[in-house]
C-alpha cells in the first residue's frame, strides 16, 4: 500500500494527534492537580458586577451566542458555556435575561442548557420560556433585531460571544449608547478590534477558550487549558527549528543551486542547475505533500450500471 | 414538473434509481425508521439520555476523524472499484461525505420549523395581548408570510417550461408574482441589508473617535500605528508624501505605503499568526472535549 | 422641561473631545457622499498583494477556466461587487469560461447573477465577446453547509454539479453537467484557479480544505489583515482587498505592469511587462468609491487627532 495511500501529508497529521495526545494527557494529569493558577481575565471578573448593575436599575441582561451559520459548532458551544454562568448568576439575582439567537439549532440548545441552570438553581419559576429567543437568520435582519431589543429593553449588560461578523460593530455601539456594561469576545480576528474600541472588557482570541476554566476551575477544563499551553509551547519550538532548518539549507543566497527537483513524489534531475528558493527545502517539501497526480493504480473495475456519475476524486 | 425524490444516476450504498421501487421503499423505511427513533427517544429514561447523546456524537465525530486522517484514494477513477477492504473503507468515507454534509442540512432545515415557532410565539402573542411596539410585530409577521407566498409562487413558475425567458434581463414574461417577488427581495431585502451594513461605517467613526485616545504608552503606539495604516490608505497623501524620494536612498524606506508594509509585515501578520493559533488550539481542545464527552457545560459545570 | 440647573458651557478642549454624534454622522455623511458626486481620479500606487492577484489573473491562457465562489450579497457591494466586476471584465476579455457557486448566502447567486449579465452586457456592448449563460458560464446556485461543500469541492468536483441546474439564455433550467464549461473538468484540478469573492468566513473554509488549485481572494477591507497572513505565507496567489484593492485592479487594468508610459506601474517582483487593456472600460466601482474611502479616512483622523488634542490641552489645564 504505502505511498499510494500518502495523499494527505503525514507530517500535519502527526503534529495533529500530537497535539491531541497532549491535550488528552494534560486532561488525565489534571484530575490529580489541586489549586492550578490560571491568570486574571479582566472580561470575565467584571461578569458578576454588569449583572448586579443589570441587578440594581432593573434592567435585562442581553446574550448573544454569536451567528454561526446552519449549525451549532464548537464556538456556539462555548459561548453558550459562558452564558449558562452569566445566567446563573442572573437567576439568582433574580435579573431577567436574554438569549438572543440567530439559528434554530443554537435556540434549540440554549433554551435547554438555560432552563437547566434554572432548574439546577432551584428557581425554574423565574425562568420566562420567551428569555432565549431567535430572531432571524439574515445577518443584518439579526442586527437590526438584536439592536431593537436593546433599545427597547434597555439592557444594562450585554454579553457579545462567538463567531461575529459585520455587525458586531452595530450591537456594541448600540448597547453603548444606552450605557450597557459590555463584554465581548470574537473568535473572528476582523471583529475584535471593533469590540476593542466600544466595549468595556474583551476576551481575545483563547481567551475565550479559557474562559470556562477559569469561571468553573473544573479539572477536565483546567486540563485541557494546561494542554493548551503545551501545544503552544510546542508551535513555538517547531517554528524555532523551521527557522533554522531553512536559514541553514537556503544559506548562500542566489549562489546556492540546486540541479534536483521534486516531482511527482520523487527527484528529478534537471538539466540545468537553478536558484535553491524556499519551495526546494526538506521541510517545504514535509509540508506541501505532492499529491501525486500521475501515478497510475491498476483497479478492479466496475460494471457500467454500477458507475457514479460523479468522477473520481 | 418537479421531479420529486428524483436521484442521481448512482451507485452508492447512499442512493437508488430515480422513482424505482427500491428508492420509494427505502424512502418510507426511513421515514418509519426516523419515527420509531423520534419516539423512542421521547420516552427514553432520563438516565439514558446522556449515554444516546454521548454515543450519537461520538459516531458522528468520529466520521469527519477518519475522513480527515484515513488515508484517501489516489487517483480514484469513477469506473475503480476497490482493491481490498482497506481501500473499501476509504471509498466508502469519500462517497459518503457528501450524503453525511446533506444529513447535517436535513436536521437544520426541521430546526428552522422550532425557530419559526419561537419568533411566531413571541410575536402573535404581543400582537394578541397589544402589548407595546405591537406595530412592528405586525410588520414582521406579514413580511415573513408575504416573503414565503411570492418566493415560493415566483419560483414553481420559473421552473415551468414555458416560462424560461422570465430568468433573462428586461422583465420579458414577468406577472404580478416576478414583480411581487422583485419587489421583496431586491427592492427592500438586499436594499435593507446595505443599509444596515452602512451604518457600521458611522458606528466606526463614533467608536473611533471616542476610544482612539493616547492614555497610556500602548494606546499610543497603537494610535500612531493606526494613523500611519489609514494615511497609506490614502492615494494623495502617499503620492505627496513619495515626491522626490530617490529608490536607492536610505530615504527610500520611509515612504509611506514601506513604513506600511513593514508594519504589516514586521508586526500585524505575525501578531494575527500568534492569536490564531491560540484560537485554533483552543477550537481543537473544544471539539476534542465535545466529542469525548469530557466537556461540562455550564448547566453541569 | 424647564430646569434650574445652571447652563454648563463647555470649553474649547471639552468641546473637541465630546462633539456630538450626530454632527459626526453628518460630516461623514458629506465627507463619504459628495466626492459620488463629484468625481475625481485620485492618484494609486497599487500593493503587491493587488499586483500578484492581477499578474495571476493575465498569466491565464486564453480558453481555461476558473472556478469562483461568489459568497457576498449586496450588503458589502460597494467593495464586492467592484471586485466581481473587474474580474469579470479580465475574464471575459481573455475569453475564459467560469464556474460560480456559493456557500455563504442564498442571496449571492442572484447577486452573482446580475453582475455577471450586465458585465456581460457591457463587454458585448464595447465590441468584446458577448458571454452567453449555460455557454461560457455556469452558475451553479448555493449550497448549505459550507464546510461540507468546499470538501467535497477539493475531493469530488462534479458531485456538487450533479443535479444542479442552470438556465440557458431563452430555454427551460437544464442539468449543468451538460454544459460546455463543464465538458473536460474531471476535478477541481481542472480549473487554472479558484477565485473567492468574499464577505464572510468563507475565507477560512476555502484556505483550509481546497488544496488541488492556486486560490486567489477578493474580500473586504476588514478582511484584509486576516488574510495577510495566508498571503505572506505563500497560500495564495494574491489578493485584492477592499475599495483600494479594487481601485488597484482598475488602475493596473488600464495602465499595465512595466508598461512604459506617464503612469508607469513597477513592482520589484515582476521583470516582464504584462500590458492592461488601455482605452476599454476599466474604471469600475473602485474609481468611483475611492475617493469616498480617501475623504472618510481623512475624517476618521480628523477625528482622532481632534479628540487627542482635546484630551491633553484638559490634562494640561487640569495640571
Amino acid at each position: 500500500m504505502g505511498q499510494n495511500y500518502l495523499d494527505n501529508g503525514w507530517i500535519s497529521i502527526l503534529i495533529t494527534l500530537a497535539m491531541v495526545f497532549m491535550v488528552l494527557l494534560n486532561i488525565m494529569r489534571a484530575h490529580n492537580v489541586k489549586d492550578l493558577f490560571i491568570r486574571r481575565i479582566a472580561g470575565l471578573n467584571a461578569i458578576d458586577e454588569a449583572v448586579g448593575r443589570a441587578t440594581e436599575m432593573g434592567r435585562p441582561v442581553l446574550m448573544v451566542p454569536g451567528l454561526t451559520d446552519t449549525t451549532v459548532n464548537a464556538k456556539t458551544m462555548q459561548a453558550i458555556n459562558i452564558f449558562a454562568y452569566v445566567s446563573r448568576v442572573a437567576a439568582r439575582f433574580a435579573n431577567p435575561i436574554l438569549v438572543c439567537c440567530y439559528n434554530a439549532s443554537t435556540y434549540t440548545i440554549a433554551q435547554e442548557i438555560i432552563r437547566d441552570v434554572y432548574q439546577q438553581e432551584g428557581l425554574i419559576d423565574r425562568y420566562d420560556v420567551d428569555s432565549v429567543r431567535f430572531i432571524s437568520d439574515r445577518q443584518f435582519a439579526f442586527a437590526a433585531g438584536v439592536a431593537g431589543l436593546i433599545l427597547r429593553e434597555k439592557a444594562a449588560a450585554t454579553f457579545f460571544m462567538g463567531e461575529f461578523y459585520a455587525e458586531s460593530l452595530i450591537l456594541a455601539e448600540t448597547a453603548n449608547s444606552v450605557g450597557a456594561i459590555q463584554v465581548a469576545s470574537s473568535t473572528e480576528m476582523t471583529q475584535t478590534p471593533f469590540f476593542i474600541a466600544a466595549c468595556d472588557y474583551v476576551l481575545i482570541g483563547d481567551e475565550f477558550y479559557a474562559a470556562s476554566a477559569f469561571l468553573t476551575r473544573h479539572p477536565v477544563l483546567v486540563g485541557s487549558l494546561i494542554g493548551q499551553d503545551w501545544c503552544k509551547l510546542a508551535i513555538a519550538g517547531l517554528i524555532a527549528i523551521g527557522v533554522a532548518a531553512n536559514s541553514f539549507q537556503l544559506a548562500g543566497g542566489s549562489h546556492n543551486t540546486t540541479s534536483k527537483a521534486w516531482n511527482e513524489g520523487k527527484f528529478d534531475t534537471l538539466p540545468k542547475p537553478k536558484p535553491f528558493g524556499a519551495g526546494d527545502t526538506t521541510l517545504s517539501r514535509w509540508l506541501n505533500p505532492d499529491p501525486a497526480k500521475d501515478i497510475k493504480i491498476e483497479r478492479p473495475q466496475l460494471p457500467p450500471d454500477q458507475i457514479p456519475s460523479g468522477g473520481g476524486n | 414538473m418537479i421531479d420529486i425524490a428524483a436521484q442521481l444516476v448512482p451507485k452508492t450504498m447512499w442512493n437508488a434509481p430515480n422513482n424505482s421501487t427500491e428508492l420509494w421503499t427505502r424512502i418510507v423505511l426511513a421515514l418509519l425508521v426516523g419515527i420509531a427513533l423520534f419516539v423512542g427517544l421521547l420516552n427514553a429514561p432520563i438516565q439514558l439520555r446522556k449515554p444516546i447523546i454521548f454515543t450519537v456524537t461520538f459516531v458522528s465525530g468520529l466520521f469527519y476523524v477518519l475522513f480527515w486522517l484515513y488515508p484517501a484514494p489516489i487517483n480514484r477513477q469513477p469506473s475503480d472499484g476497490p482493491r481490498n477492504t482497506f481501500e473499501a473503507l476509504s471509498f466508502w468515507i469519500s462517497d459518503s461525505q457528501g450524503v453525511i454534509a446533506d444529513l447535517t442540512n436535513i436536521i437544520a432545515s426541521f430546526l428552522i420549523g422550532l425557530g419559526i415557532y419561537s419568533l411566531m410565539r413571541v410575536h402573535i402573542g404581543k400582537i394578541k395581548k397589544q402589548q407595546r411596539d405591537w406595530e412592528f410585530s405586525v410588520v414582521l409577521v406579514s413580511s415573513m408570510v408575504l416573503m414565503v407566498i411570492f418566493g415560493y409562487v415566483d419560483f414553481y413558475m420559473r421552473l415551468q417550461p414555458g416560462n424560461s425567458k422570465m430568468a433573462g434581463s428586461g422583465y420579458v414574461g414577468w406577472t404580478f408574482w416576478q414583480f411581487g417577488k422583485d419587489l421583496l427581495f431586491n427592492g427592500l431585502l438586499q436594499n435593507m441589508d446595505a443599509g444596515m451594513f452602512s451604518i457600521v461605517a458611522f458606528y466606526i467613526l463614533s467608536a473611533a473617535y471616542r476610544a482612539f485616545r493616547a492614555r497610556s504608552i500602548e494606546a499610543t503606539i497603537l494610535l500612531l500605528t493606526a494613523l500611519v495604516v489609514m494615511l497609506s490608505l490614502m492615494g494623495l497623501v502617499e503620492f505627496y508624501w513619495a515626491q522626490g524620494v530617490d529608490a536607492m536612498h536610505l530615504s527610500n524606506n520611509f515612504k509611506l505605503d514601506n513604513i506600511a508594509r513593514w508594519l504589516r509585515g514586521n508586526f500585524q501578520t505575525p501578531a494575527i499568526r500568534g492569536i490564531d493559533f491560540g484560537v485554533g488550539i483552543g477550537l481543537l481542545a473544544m471539539g476534542l472535549r465535545l466529542w469525548l464527552n469530557l466537556d461540562k457545560t455550564g448547566s453541569d459545570a | 422641561m424647564a430646569t434650574n440647573d445652571p447652563i454648563v458651557k463647555k470649553d474649547f478642549a471639552e468641546a473637541l473631545q465630546s462633539v456630538p454624534k450626530p454632527v459626526l454622522y453628518l460630516v461623514l455623511f458629506l465627507f463619504a457622499g459628495l466626492p459620488l458626486f463629484f468625481p475625481v481620479k485620485l492618484p494609486n500606487k497599487p500593493i503587491d498583494a493587488s499586483i500578484d492577484c492581477f499578474a495571476q489573473l493575465m498569466s491565464l491562457p486564453e480558453g481555461s477556466k476558473v472556478l469562483i465562489a461568489s459568497d457576498w450579497t449586496n450588503s458589502t457591494r460597494g467593495e464586492s461587487m467592484g471586485q466581481m466586476e473587474a474580474l469579470l471584465r479580465i475574464l471575459m476579455r481573455k475569453k475564459i469560461k467560469f464556474v460560480v457557486y456559493t456557500v455563504a448566502d442564498p442571496q449571492a447567486p442572484e447577486v452573482a447573477r446580475f453582475t455577471i449579465r450586465k458585465v456581460a452586457a457591457e463587454e458585448a456592448k464595447a465590441g468584446g465577446y458577448g458571454y452567453k449563460p449555460f455557454q461560457d458560464y455556469l452558475v451553479l446556485g448555493y449550497y448549505p453547509n459550507a464546510e461540507g461543500t468546499t470538501t467535497a469541492i477539493n475531493n469530488k468536483f462534479l458531485s456538487i454539479c450533479e443535479g444542479k441546474k442552470d438556465y440557458p439564455e431563452d430555454s427551460p433550467p437544464m442539468d449543468v453537467l451538460r454544459s460546455p464549461v463543464l465538458q473536460g473538468v474531471k476535478s477541481v484540478a481542472d480549473f487554472k484557479d479558484l477565485v473567492l469573492v468574499t464577505a464572510s468566513s468563507t475565507n477560512t473554509v476555502v484556505i483550509e480544505r481546497v488544496t488541488k488549485v492556486p486560490l486567489i481572494f477578493m474580500v473586504t477591507g476588514v478582511m484584509v489583515p486576516e488574510n495577510t497572513t495566508y498571503y505572506a505565507s505563500g497560500q495564495l496567489k494574491g489578493l485584492c482587498g477592499g475599495v483600494k484593492g479594487v481601485y488597484d485592479l482598475e488602475t493596473l487594468m488600464e495602465y499595465g505592469l512595466n508598461v512604459d508610459g506617464p503612469h508607469k506601474i513597477t513592482s520589484d517582483k515582476y521583470s516582464e511587462v504584462i500590458p492592461g487593456f488601455p482605452g476599454k472600460q476599466n474604471e469600475g466601482k473602485g474609481t468611483a468609491y475611492y475617493p469616498s474611502l480617501h475623504f472618510a479616512l481623512f475624517l476618521l483622523i480628523i477625528a482622532v487627532v481632534a479628540g487627542n488634542v482635546g484630551m491633553i490641552l484638559a490634562k494640561r489645564r487640569a495640571g
